[in-house]
């Protein structure tokens, strides 16, 4: 039997140091890791946890993160309860095979400790790497702090492997931002946090004899394309318990998550759209302006990145004047993916009640994003607002040096 | 909200000495932040690590920062740092040095219209004395603690003790004696 | 031979003749059961005795991918299971120990068995698909003197 920790009501811990203890109480089996800044912290205390009795699992150590990722395939296929942590370059290395692991339908919980991507090498926080993942098939949930980082990680486990999901599961938190960042986090005990999650209930477990399977088949054109709609389905309704498990989670914390996240939005005017970090920043932003010069301004942000909350998104843009779109990576030719989500999502709304669409690429490669500046775009989108159309370009760069950048015109007529 | 900015060479425990500073902060009630930039940097690089504390939640997040107290824990930072970056007119600096508070300024042309609001303590000597190692954390909390007036000393060093309880008794004992001395010896 | 062929138990479908159904009742995960019911110790039950599912291989026919085949002559083989050991499709039957024959269920007739075959003259040869084994057993090559 795994010892119990003593925490406090009030710890101070950083968005890593809470995942891991989020990990230790849902007593993960196996974590197989190569481990990578900003995200080393997480599977590092977990091996410490297991050394120190903690936990009864096993760390695996590997030779890269597609091996860590096919570890944790084996291990979940196998019938365990499985988790690991990386970022950036470990994150595209894993990409072949966080497909294998949502194919399979295998609930492994992944935290993406947000950081660039090479070339310029770069530790710091960005996007790029949840943003290569989008198509992957993993449910993806955003932290903004470490408190959520703790929180979105007990949930990740109970989303993933509730019977009418069976999917993995990224929690996403901003690298050094929220990863390095200590601040009040408030955790449950250890058997509160466990009786929260429950006992893994394996499905298809390669370690049951008496029933044996096949993980990993091939499909050619006769069956591929039916098996890849029915994982889209599972994870386009994995909304219902996604939405019944942060609703448990609020009953038993007091703190409430929304697919969608929405904040002083109910009179706003304009708004800015979000991930990360960025989120909290903005809404200190429209705050400020909402006392200092009666700008309405809001915040929306995704909490649940996959499934996308397309109809909550339309519903709390539709009728405000103009949103901007921050992607905290470069699209490279073409339009951030958060603008093109949300723009997708407005088109199905009656023209009269769609706002204008800006798109801001900022913080790349850590680039600090500051209050200032998040007053400034929303200056700027009640200035588009006022006159009725986009007056800068489309597509602008937030915190850049040298001469302003900027693609595309609104077009008029 | 209370800012802090500390400068530190990588190695020094600047980060430690943040997040030390956040957890005895937060039995108090109070929100805390503790955060520094650094990377890749190698042990002796020049670093920076921050504090926020504040009654509501700390949502934050920019690393722009108008610090109500600058800490420079390293004696050669004072000089080659732009310690008094953004400062915001009542910014309070406690800077570690074996210099006397006078001729430390006369050095600094930055420090010589803020010379209320610099503050000297020997943090290196302090803890080589009662540590046994040039790890200058410890003793500038203490000295934070004097100037800024946050906590009573024995509510800081029975906190302290708590923080540090993973540690032999021998190095709580140094540190408890370091962050005294600063206490009492900060200028 | 006989008793320990699919063809036996149940007959074998050609590979690729599932019923084709839709995205709603594909298995989830790609997940593919070996049997329709849970069976006790599977691993102490001979291929011929576990309840294979239609998703298991055993059930299915690579048959008429063949154009050549193996035959085996049982007078000159030392059972030395080299073949055995060596067959990508497990299509050589050898029970205890001691080689049976060739499953042609499964057999792509690829020649691997024949290849490493150590006896002299060899105890499997390649014949056309449409030879009679006791025609191509006629037809056996002598024993190969060493060149001096």
């Amino acid at each position: 039997m795994a010892e119990k920790m003593e925490l406090k009501s009030t710890e101070v811990w950083d968005g890593n140091y809470a995942a891991a203890q989020a990990l230790r109480q849902a007593q993960v089996d196996v974590v197989a890791a190569y481990p990578i800044t900003p995200s080393t912290p997480i599977v590092e205390t977990y091996g410490s946890f297991v050394a120190n009795g903690y936990i009864d699992g096993e760390f695996v150590m590997v030779e890269s993160e597609h091996a860590a990722m096919s570890g944790c395939v084996g291990a979940a296929a196998a019938g365990g309860r499985v988790a690991t942590a990386t970022s950036s370059q470990g994150f595209m290395l894993m990409i072949e095979v966080l497909y294998q692991a949502s194919g399979m339908r295998l609930p492994i919980v992944l935290n993406v400790v947000n950081r660039a991507i090479a070339s310029p090498l770069n530790v710091r926080g960005d996007h790029g790497d949840m943003y290569a993942g989008r198509d992957s098939g993993w449910v993806q949930l955003d932290a903004f702090n470490a408190q959520e980082a703790y929180d979105l990680n007990l949930c990740a486990f109970k989303i993933g492997e509730d019977i009418n999901v069976r999917l993995p599961v990224m929690v996403h938190q901003d690298g050094f931002v929220t990863s390095h960042t200590a601040q009040n986090v408030h955790p449950l005990s250890d058997d509160e946090a466990y009786a929260f999650i429950g006992d893994y209930k394996p499905v298809d477990e390669m370690l049951d004899f008496s029933k044996p399977v096949t993980y990993g088949a091939q499909t050619e054109e006769d069956w591929h394309y039916e098996h890849k709609a029915k994982q889209h389905r599972a994870l386009m309704d994995s909304y219902v318990v996604i939405d019944r498990v942060f609703e448990a989670f609020e009953k038993k914390t007091g703190r409430k998550y929304k697919r969608l996240e929405t904040y002083m939005m109910e009179d706003a005017e304009v708004a800015i759209l979000a991930l990360g970090t960025t989120v909290e920043t903005s809404i200190l932003a429209a705050k400020q302006l909402r006392e200092e010069e009666g700008i309405k301004a809001g915040v929306v942000a995704p909490r649940v990145i996959r499934p996308f909350p397309l109809n909550e998104l339309r519903a709390a843009l539709a009728g405000i004047k103009c949103v901007a779109a921050l992607d905290r990576s470069c699209p490279m030719g073409a339009m951030g993916a958060l603008y093109n989500e949300t723009c997708g999502a407005l088109a199905t709304i009656p023209a009269e009640q769609r706002p204008l669409v800006t798109n801001f690429i900022y913080g790349l490669g850590g680039r600090d994003f500051a209050v200032d500046e998040a007053k400034r775009i929303f200056r700027e989108q009640k200035g588009h607002a006022d006159v009725g159309h986009i007056t800068t370009h489309v597509q602008q760069f937030s915190g850049l040096r040298g001469p302003k950048l900027g693609f595309y015109e609104s077009k008029r007529s | 909200m209370i800012e802090i900015r500390w400068h530190s060479r990588a190695g020094q425990g600047a980060v430690t000495g943040a997040k030390g500073l956040g957890d005895v902060v937060s039995t108090t009630g109070k929100q805390v932040q503790a955060f520094a930039l650094y990377g890749s940097a190698k042990r002796g690089a020049a670093m920076r690590a921050y504090n926020r504390i504040d009654d509501e939640p700390i949502i934050n997040h920019e690393k722009f920062m108008l610090p109500d107290y600058v800490l420079v824990i390293d004696p050669a930072l004072a000089f080659t740092d732009n310690i008094t970056e953004n400062d915001k007119g009542t910014t309070q600096y406690i800077i570690t040095t074996h210099l006397s508070k006078d001729e430390l300024i006369a050095q600094i042309p930055e420090l010589q219209d803020k010379k209320e609001r610099v503050h000297v303590v020997d943090c290196i000597q302090i803890s080589l004395d009662e540590i046994g190692r040039a790890i200058p954390n410890a003793p500038m909390l203490g000295a934070l603690v004097k100037v800024s007036g946050m906590f009573e000393l024995d509510y800081f060093l029975d906190s302290m003790k708590r923080v540090l309880a993973k540690f032999p008794q021998k190095i709580i004992d140094g540190n408890m004696r370091a962050i005294t001395r600063a206490y009492n010896e900060v200028q | 031979m006989r008793g320990v062929l699919a063809t036996d138990k149940r007959g074998v479908r050609e590979l690729g003749a599932e019923d084709l159904v839709g995205w709603d009742e594909v298995t989830q995960g790609v997940v593919l059961n070996s049997f329709d019911i849970e069976v006790e110790n599977p691993a102490f039950l001979r291929p011929e005795e576990r309840p294979y599912s239609d998703f298991n291989s055993y059930t299915a026919t690579v048959a008429s991918w063949r154009v050549i085949k193996p035959v085996y002559n049982r007078d000159i083989c030392i059972d030395c299971q080299n073949c055995w050991v060596w067959c990508p499709d497990s299509s050589i039957i050898s029970r205890d120990k001691q080689m049976l024959g060739i499953d042609y269920d499964h057999c792509k007739g690829c020649g691997v068995c024949v290849e490493v075959c150590p006896t002299n003259p060899k105890s499997l040869l390649m014949f056309a698909e449409a030879e009679e084994p006791e025609e191509a057993l006629g037809k056996w090559p002598e024993k190969k003197k060493k060149a001096k």
